[in-house]
């Protein structure tokens, strides 16, 4: 359960071809009275270790107390079943960024179809 | 002069073909265009130059080679040669032209080209016929 910096959302594609981009949105709310600094984090778990992040542009922001702000981030689709892991962070008066919130979502790799050819013509013919 | 037929929005087109002239010793390049989907695979890329007929095609000159066609994830054109050597096998006339994609049992046949290779007859050994003085001055 979050305590200021809630994850309501993550917005990406159900499934990708391997080796292409990933856009996603990392939605969260400051569920805090009044403005907070709030910053997103994720991580790609398919099997390798450590898990490979993903890229935020840019990952904090000042988020009015009740208000969402949707976070743009992407990675490169691997040649598998992805789950994504996002994270959320408050600014505490501390000075320092306190982890708060987890979601998750997986991405499918699109499988690549059994070779087929489906025509062929003969363009030019030419003496050597 | 050979022709094919080609469909187009108005039907299908008659697009005349201009033939080749060859020798024995001669090469002949045969480019082909065709269309993939999926996994990577290597596969051979066949032509043949012969007779089409009733019964099919009499082939009399082919070649073959092996292409690697790499992944494609959705419909790709794609373009290779191979290189049929012309031989004396052919004797003087004109002859087809056809394509094909795999082995025993190919992927993909393309269309017959009619009458678009011409055979040349062979040139005759040296040869003299006769010889008659044309003029003779003192030098």
């Amino acid at each position: 359960m979050a305590q200021y910096a809630e994850v309501i959302e993550i917005t990406a594609p159900g499934e990708v071809q391997a080796g292409s981009r990933v856009d996603i949105t990392v939605k969260v709310k400051n569920a805090f009275s009044s403005a907070i600094g709030v910053m997103v984090g994720g991580a790609l778990e398919f099997g390798v270790s450590p898990w490979p992040g993903i890229s935020f542009p840019e990952p904090s922001t000042n988020v009015n107390g009740g208000a969402m702000y949707s976070f743009a981030g992407y990675f490169t689709m691997p040649d598998k079943k992805v789950t994504i892991h996002a994270y959320s962070y408050y600014y505490g008066a501390d000075g320092s960024w306190h982890f708060d919130d987890e979601m998750t979502r997986i991405v499918n790799v699109v499988a690549v179809p059994a070779s087929q050819f489906g025509s062929i013509e003969i363009t030019s013919y030419q003496r050597r | 002069m050979g022709a094919v037929y080609i469909p187009s929005q108005y039907g299908l087109l008659l697009l005349p073909l201009a033939n080749v002239q060859v020798k024995a010793g001669d090469s002949l390049r045969i480019t082909c265009r065709y269309s993939h989907l999926g996994k990577a695979e290597s596969q051979t890329l066949y032509a043949a130059i012969g007779n089409s007929g009733w019964a099919g095609f009499d082939e009399v000159l082919h070649a073959s080679k092996t292409i690697s066609v790499p992944e494609d994830t959705s419909w790709n054109y794609r373009e290779d040669y191979v290189d049929i050597n012309i031989t004396t096998a052919l004797s003087a006339g004109v002859y087809d032209l056809y394509a094909k994609i795999g082995g025993t049992i190919p992927k993909v046949i393309s269309p017959t080209l009619l009458d678009v290779v011409e055979m040349l007859a062979q040139t005759p050994d040296s040869q003299f016929g006769e010889i008659s003085i044309t003029g003779y001055t003192k030098v």
